[in-house]
């Protein structure tokens, strides 16, 4: 390449920086303040929430880091919140996606049957959600007992949020009825991208339903799949209402995971250097998950 | 290709005994609602109450002052959509109508943004609630939601803006409007179920979020109806029926609101994620 032309090639850049700024001038007037509103809103407190957990007794430290990797309730918190999310969010997957086939049949009152499996759980603010449940799940008058003992599934009454492997079974149940919807509603939306004649062209060669199933609607649907299944990692990860309220963490912390403990340990123990060192462990979870996430989105953008 | 009739039977079996199943809590919880205290504990459950009452959702609202809970929450939840929606528009235009440098960035941090911790956020904003003075003042508390209202918010507008052609813009920037007049005479009013369905979003974010407005809303007068309910329910030896009656209240607004209006959501919510 001659002088001439790299020349050039740096002198287009230079003016096409300079016409991208004339041109796209309202663009960027339009979104500064929102960038701004961004940096002040969400940088500086994570900045901030960063620099709290390296401090102890006045100066820098990785003390809390320490202490909180060092202490026997964090590794049961750890593996706490790994059962939780692996379990909830299997269970979206698997109820999500099962009833989006269902729902995506084409039959009459399908929108009825939709809008009570979708909106019903959906539509429940957290709190009452956590109430409902924290009811029926009652050892002594909590409805599930009585079902569970005419079915003959239990022959006694199970204390429900008492029992350590019991409660961690209860909050997991009740996420999956209120978070399963969100996943079954993606999963419809992907389940209509699917061309209908892709289908007919497969029963042509003699595909039954499992082998069509398996052969076109998973291909089709599976970045839609990852998508969600990413999403339903950070949600689940992040959700707080539910646990706490219906067991705080208990008993004996087998229901606490990372977000009720940091929680806890700010607003009951005020021990905002602890706190934030576990919320932070959780964010950099969180944002390796969420940074796949919007790489895959924007680059399915392009 | 016609369906058998057996599968279409087992469709529907299967669908009404999952609605069902999937109604249940909620519906117990009213039906509950309605029951006498005796009834509430009799053993052995009484699925079909005799006796409907009233008294819980008296009570609830004449001795407990639901109401101001419940006006709280109103309150909250239309301040912050308010603020979500101002907020929102400008960047949501200017990212789907113009391909600048900066596009890309700013949209990859709006999406990131989206996905941030709530509790990383807990102590920060509770410090910069108190140094600011906000502390305790529904203004502060909608601040703290706009970071997590906006980037959805930004999203599903973008998405209402893409479907207005361009060129009925540019038409009106030859008939002589500026680059503003064009946003606002032209594209905004076409938005407008867009801005309707981001508040309502935002209104039912904010009518359900108990974390920051549990910790930031300290004074009783203050308290929004999550933070009642949840106080409620490990205060005293918990009391059932006006928790259920106070439940049942909490959840008509959203309810009603997403009941009507599933399917407008059901496309913003999932238009960012799944691109038909």
């Amino acid at each position: 390449m001659s002088t001439a032309t790299k020349d050039k090639l740096i002198l287009n850049k230079k003016n096409s920086l300079r016409y991208d700024l004339t041109k796209n001038a309202f663009a960027y007037r339009a979104i500064i303040p929102y960038v701004v509103f961004i940096l002040v809103l969400v940088v500086y407190p994570v900045v901030q929430n960063i620099i709290i957990s390296f401090q102890a007794n006045g100066t820098w430290s990785l003390a809390n880091y320490l202490d909180v990797l060092f202490d026997p309730l964090f590794h049961l918190i750890t593996i706490n919140t790994i059962i939780w999310t692996v379990s909830c969010v299997v269970l979206d997957l698997l109820v999500g996606l099962g009833l989006a086939l269902l729902l995506n049949q084409d039959i009459k009152g399908g929108a009825v049957f939709r809008t009570i499996i979708l909106v019903i759980p959906w539509a429940t603010p957290d709190i009452v959600a956590a109430v409902a449940w924290k009811w029926m799940y009652n050892d002594m008058y909590g409805v599930l007992n009585d079902i569970l003992m005419k079915l003959g599934i239990i022959d006694e009454y199970l204390p429900w949020l008492a029992v350590p492997n019991l409660a961690r079974l209860a909050v997991i149940i009740a996420n999956v009825w209120k978070g399963f919807a969100v996943s079954a509603m993606f999963y419809l939306a992907a389940l209509q991208t699917v061309p209908q004649e892709l289908y007919e062209a497969a029963a042509m060669d003699g595909a039954n339903s499992w082998q069509r199933f398996t052969k076109v609607t998973i291909p089709v649907i599976r970045p839609y799949i990852i998508t969600t299944v990413m999403l339903t990692i950070i949600w689940t990860i992040n959700y707080f209402p539910l646990i706490f309220t219906m067991t705080n963490g208990g008993p004996a912390n087998a229901t606490d995971t990372f977000v009720t403990y940091a929680y806890r340990l700010a607003f009951r123990f005020l021990d905002f250097s602890h706190s934030t060192a576990v919320s932070n462990l959780n964010f950099i979870i969180v944002f390796t998950v969420a940074i796949i996430y919007t790489l895959s989105l924007v680059g399915k953008e392009e | 290709m016609k369906k058998k009739s057996w599968v279409k039977l087992i469709v529907y079996v299967a669908l009404f005994i999952i609605s069902g199943i999937i109604a249940f809590p909620f519906i117990w919880l009213i039906i509950t609602a309605f029951k006498t205290y005796p009834d509430i504990y009799a053993y052995p459950i009484l699925y079909f109450p005799q006796n409907i009452t009233l008294e819980h959702f008296k009570y609830v609202f004449v001795n407990l002052g639901f109401s101001k809970y419940f006006l709280n929450s109103l309150l909250l939840g239309v301040g912050t959509a308010a603020l979500t929606i101002l907020i929102s528009i400008l960047p949501a235009y200017a990212t789907i109508r113009f391909n600048f440098f900066m596009k890309k960035p700013v949209l990859l941090s709006i999406l990131i943004c989206q996905m941030f911790p709530q509790i990383v956020f807990i102590v920060p904003f509770f410090l910069f609630l108190k140094y600011t003075g906000l502390i305790n003042t529904f203004l502060g508390t909608m601040v703290v939601y706009l970071p997590f209202t906006t980037p959805i918010a930004v999203w599903m507008i973008r998405n209402f803006f893409a479907d207005i052609p361009k060129s009925l813009e540019e038409s009106a920037l030859i008939d002589g409007c500026s680059r503003f007049q064009a946003f606002y005479k032209i594209s905004l009013p076409l938005v407008i179920p867009g801005i309707a369905s981001v508040g309502i979003y935002t209104f039912i974010f904010s009518w359900s979020e108990l974390m920051f407005s549990l910790s930031y809303l300290t004074s009783p007068s203050k308290q929004t109806v999550p933070v009642f309910l949840s106080l409620f329910i490990g205060q005293y030896q918990t009391r059932w029926g006006p928790l259920f009656a106070g439940s049942v209240v909490a959840s008509l607004p959203p309810m009603i609101v997403f009941g009507f209006l599933q399917k407008y959501f059901i496309k913003g919510l999932t238009s960012g994620a799944v691109k038909q």
